[in-house]
């Protein structure tokens, strides 16, 4: 089906009021349109475009939730603006996310960079989320950072660093050191562990041999939460790097 | 992941235990051992007998998500022998006072601990694994934090909601050596009539498999209600969008075509996943294809005049090619082996050498399978990394149908190739403060 702008007029302007229980009919022309838009570039800017501008304050909640959904799908750096304006708004910043986590453009994660910096509490966490989702290796000096924040935050930060798991990444859990913190502890234990796998999954047998190496004498010495798991996963690591004929 | 300290004060569980088991058991042992004079009972359910083993030697349980199919792997559990059911967690009150009931009852007591918040339950370190029947939405996320706080996991299918998460728990389970088995209790039950003949080799080399099940799932627009006291409707939604409450919306009934959390796409991916998990996990076992994941989903759009309706398949890199709702005018006018009118099988007709076909472990299906594993850590029937194999076609084919287009599957990167749209569905943003 050919993209038709002038038809979309209609359904985006009853969008702007929608709320839940409403009718939901009016809108598959919309549905349909994201779906024509794949092969060409115009008719999707133009489609994002009129879909962006509705994320502003005279559009309901239920409407600007089904904007970001679209725009998860077709939006580019051009949404970015305006969606990272409804990053700090509790109401919004989870939606906010779900389009920019998905957009693939280097505007869309220095706009979670920049909420991460200024937002809290569980904004923040929702930040830390997204960024790990997206890979984001540019805010791993920040989330190294958060190692030492508070407990919630620092527990989300070391989860991150092991779904991005580089270099960086190892550095950054190996320099956090010691924590009281039981439920932080555990955290970069089991992000050290997923980074050993990762280097290990690249054949670096010796790198993550010395995560492993570490992890285990720390076990040992009773240095880390629930000694005994970790003392062997890394024992399961240790023996995986000297497996010659394991995937690496 | 989302294995964070509780956002709220952590509530007391509603059931009486304070200690552990192994630590009430332990106190008992050292006072016999040191003959003091209280005088202790241990009764004859603790010691064990000819067909109940002692309580130290029982698989200590708990369940997450305990209505509806919770319920029945609960029974499942609660009725075995070698398993002592501790405690219950569901953000529903009815369910979890249900749950606790059921156990107490068992037991004739009522130390059975009641749990709002999943995380309390699996903070808990005499727990040896836990059964998890929540929506979708949590099943990545509760499966990782049981892994990683060093419990065993029986989870419902489909176990994964998107294709990310299924690495990832896969990765949670092998990091700590944990047991996880997907829950499937049809596969190898229901599907006989297709499991021996193709493993028997009757049909020869498999070619294709058409599988008649309900497609994707949809958006949910249902109208706020007032949310009731009995529920926890921020856990309840968890990760996902926030949304008003609606009976319809959460209701665990099994239905897939509206007024079920098993007909939105937050929350489920429909029947196609839903009892699809059923129909693709019979036919890929059947078919001996469980090591795999397809390579390429295509999607057959409708005709023009509208009378075909769209329909879609997955490749696998053998050549097997497994279809869902194809129109009965291009099937195989003769398949070889057929599953009532849901799956049809068709083979080159080229007898083989027949293979023994895969039995679960233990006794008691695969309910037993799992605990005959936890006791001794062999990989289940339906081992996590076999579930999320089965899961990825059904998954890339909700894809394929979303975005109305054929897709190619990178198994080694676990990504489409040349679609960059497709790849935004791999996964998606959680509500905070969830991480995966």
């Amino acid at each position: 089906m050919a993209y038709d702008s002038a038809s979309l007029d209609k359904p985006l302007e009853t969008l702007k009021a929608f709320d839940w229980g409403g009718d939901v009919a009016a809108f598959e022309p919309i549905d349909a349109a994201v779906i024509a838009v794949h092969a060409d570039p115009a008719a999707r800017a133009d489609l994002e475009k009129r879909l962006s501008a509705l994320l502003t304050a005279g559009t309901s909640r239920a409407a600007k939730e089904y904007v970001c959904r679209k725009l998860s799908v077709i939006g580019t750096a051009a949404s970015v603006p305006t969606l990272a304006a409804l990053l700090p708004d509790t109401e919004n910043s989870h939606m906010a996310r779900f389009a920019l986590e998905r957009i693939n453009a280097a505007e869309a994660g220095a706009a979670l960079r920049q909420a991460l910096g200024t937002v809290q509490g569980d904004l923040k966490i929702g930040m830390i989320s997204s960024l790990a989702g997206r890979g984001d290796t540019a805010c791993i000096p920040m989330l190294a950072a958060l190692l030492a924040g508070d407990s919630r935050t620092a527990v989300a930060a070391a989860d991150a660093l092991g779904r991005i798991h580089t270099p960086e990444a190892v550095q950054a859990l190996t320099a956090a050191g010691g924590t009281s913190d039981q439920a932080v502890a555990a955290a970069i234990v089991d992000a050290r562990l997923a980074c050993a796998e990762s280097l290990l999954k690249q054949g670096k047998r010796s790198e993550a041999t010395a995560i492993y190496k570490s992890l285990a004498d720390a076990a040992a010495a009773g240095t880390t939460p629930a000694a005994k798991s970790t003392r062997l996963a890394a024992a399961r690591g240790i023996l995986a790097c000297l497996d010659t004929t394991s995937p690496s | 992941m989302g294995h964070h300290t509780p956002a709220r004060p952590a509530s007391a569980p509603e059931g009486q235990t304070t200690g552990t088991r192994r630590g009430f058991l332990k106190g008992i042992g050292a006072a016999a051992a040191g003959a003091v004079a209280a005088p202790y009972v241990i009764t004859s359910t603790a010691l064990g007998n000819a067909s109940t083993p002692p309580a130290s030697d029982r698989i200590v349980m708990g369940g997450i998500g305990i209505g509806n199919m919770g319920s029945g792997d609960q029974n499942a559990f609660l009725g075995r022998s070698d398993v002592q059911y501790v405690a219950v967690c569901d953000v529903r009150k009815k369910w979890r006072d249900d749950g606790k009931g059921r156990v107490d009852g068992k037991y004739g007591n009522g130390d059975c601990a009641a749990y709002v918040d999943f995380r309390e339950l699996l903070a808990r370190d005499d727990l040896d694994a836990v059964h998890i029947a929540t929506p979708d939405h949590w099943h990545a996320i509760m499966t990782i934090a049981a892994c990683r706080s060093g419990k065993d996991v029986y989870l419902q299918k489909p176990e994964t909601l998107t294709l990310r998460e299924g690495p990832l728990m896969i990765a949670a389970a092998r990091r700590y050596g944990r047991v996880v088995s997907g829950g499937s209790q049809r596969v190898l039950e229901d599907y006989r009539d297709i499991v021996h003949p193709c493993w028997a080799g009757e049909i020869g080399a498999i070619k294709s498999v058409d599988i008649s099940v309900g497609g994707p799932s949809q958006p949910c627009y249902l109208p706020a209600q007032d949310t009731p006291p009995d529920i926890d409707w921020d856990l309840w939604l968890g990760p996902a969008p926030w949304e008003p409450y609606n009976s319809g919306r959460c209701d665990g009934n099994f239905g897939t075509g509206g007024n079920s959390w098993r007909s939105y796409i937050d929350y489920s991916g429909g029947s196609l996943t839903d009892w699809g998990a059923h129909h693709f996990g019979g036919t890929i076992f059947a078919t001996d294809l469980r090591e795999l994941q397809p390579v390429k989903a295509t999607y057959h759009p409708a005709s023009a005049d509208g009378k075909q309706a769209a329909y879609a398949s997955v490749s696998y890199p053998n050549g097997v090619d497994i279809y869902h709702n194809r129109p009965n005018e291009l099937r195989p006018a003769t398949p070889s082996v057929a599953h009532g009118g849901s799956i049809q099988i068709t083979g080159d007709g080229r007898a083989r050498e027949a293979k023994p076909v895969p039995v679960y472990k233990g006794t008691g299906g695969i309910y037993g399978d799992f605990i005959e594993c936890v006791k001794t850590r062999e990989r289940p029937f339906r081992d996590i990394e076999l579930a999320v194999n089965t899961m990825t076609g059904p998954h890339m084919i909700g894809i394929a149908y979303r975005l109305q287009r054929s897709l190619n599957w990178d198994v080694a990167a676990q990504q489409f190739t040349g679609d960059a749209e497709a790849n935004r569905l791999l996964d998606r943003a959680r509500r905070e403060p969830w991480i995966l």
